[in-house]
């Protein structure tokens, strides 16, 4: 059973990437939040006389999970609006709407702290993340930023061990072509690697 | 032969490059490791307001796990003092978990019961029939007699 500074010790190490890695795939940082404290909650409720050692991947688990729930309750609620705006009358603006443009996306662009915190080059990558299908983020992110193996993130997404290496060889190839379309040799990567793709 | 021979150094040189260039997967995990690697540094430098949430979040988990244990330890502790509490405790859950176990105790106290009833009524009987041959008028040898009872139904 693992112990409450176990549990803390490991909330610690994981709560800012996840909050971003959530904040990436549901493109709203207070929906992001929200998420993260939910699955950190649930890890404590339903989970916390497991070992410390199985956190990392139940975490995951759950995070992917209060993630898809998000989207599912995002999905019945765009359709909602989208039934009582077409009762609404026949605005121009009314007709076919992508589910994501009815998300709020936050634009901190205007605070000066936040401008000069923010390198041009990461914003540069997190747009590009954003961009990303959603399975191929999910196995970018818990293959390479969670560091976890094939197996590990093959359970995780409910996949193959070959659909992992697939989402995460397209993943790489997607986010180095972006990169290298706004002329970022900036990883310390030569210009091989990316005339390579 | 001299074609030949241009073809075999172009083959060996062909050979040469292609064991230098890094293969697919190790690229794409070089490129991959520099991108977590520049996250990684992105995800340290939140807002103020988003790292308070998330310890917030982080310490509203860590006190349910704290007080869940707590709350394990009390259990244990009285089930160590008393077994029967254990047994009937947390407003009988424990009793509707054991549901076979409670069953076959309650036919064996009932057993039981039941042996030591029997048991009481035969010391009795006992006592009874004692009591009986030391009043009657005839001794007791007479009830031991074989001929007695044979002489008994004759009359």
């Amino acid at each position: 059973m693992a112990t409450p500074k176990e549990l803390s010790d490991f909330l610690i190490a994981i709560e800012r990437r996840a909050f971003k890695q959530t904040a990436y795939a549901v493109r709203d940082d207070h929906a992001a939040l929200d998420i993260v404290q939910d699955a950190m909650m649930k890890l404590a409720e339903k989970y916390g006389e497991r070992p410390a050692t199985e956190f990392p991947m139940l975490f995951q688990r759950i995070l992917q999970n209060t993630m898809r729930d998000f989207w599912r309750r995002q999905k019945v609620r765009n359709l909602w609006t989208t039934l009582l705006s077409s009762f609404g009358g026949n605005d121009a603006d009314s007709e076919e709407r992508d589910p994501l443009e009815t998300i709020d996306v936050e634009d901190d662009s205007d605070e000066p702290s936040a401008q000069l915190a923010r390198s041009q080059t990461i914003q540069l990558i997190e747009n590009a993340l954003q961009k990303l299908p959603a399975r191929q983020r999910e196995a970018f992110v818990l293959r390479y930023w969670e560091e976890m193996d094939v197996a590990e993130t093959a359970k995780i997404m409910g996949c193959s061990d070959g659909s992992v290496k697939t989402h995460c060889s397209r993943a790489v190839h997607a986010l180095a072509l972006e990169l290298k379309k706004q002329g970022l040799d900036k990883l310390g990567l030569s210009n091989a690697v990316f005339d390579k793709k | 032969m001299n074609m030949h021979k241009d073809n075999m150094t172009n083959r060996k040189n062909t050979d040469l490059i292609d064991d230098n260039v890094i293969p697919d997967s190790q690229m794409e995990e070089q490129i991959a490791r520099g991108i977590s690697d520049l996250l990684n540094n992105r995800a340290q430098h939140l807002k103020p307001e988003q790292a308070q949430r998330l310890s917030a979040a982080r310490n509203a988990a860590v006190n349910y796990l704290t007080e869940q244990q707590a709350q394990y330890s009390t259990d244990n502790q009285i089930a160590g003092h008393s077994h029967v509490l254990r047994w009937f405790g947390h407003a009988g859950q424990n009793f509707e978990q054991h549901r076979v176990a409670s069953a076959a105790l309650l036919v064996a106290v009932m057993l039981l019961t039941f042996f030591a009833v029997q048991q009481l009524g035969s010391t009795n009987n006992l006592e009874n029939s004692d009591a009986f041959l030391l009043a009657s008028d005839l001794p007791p040898e007479a009830y031991a007699d074989k001929g007695f009872d044979a002489w008994i139904e004759s009359n």
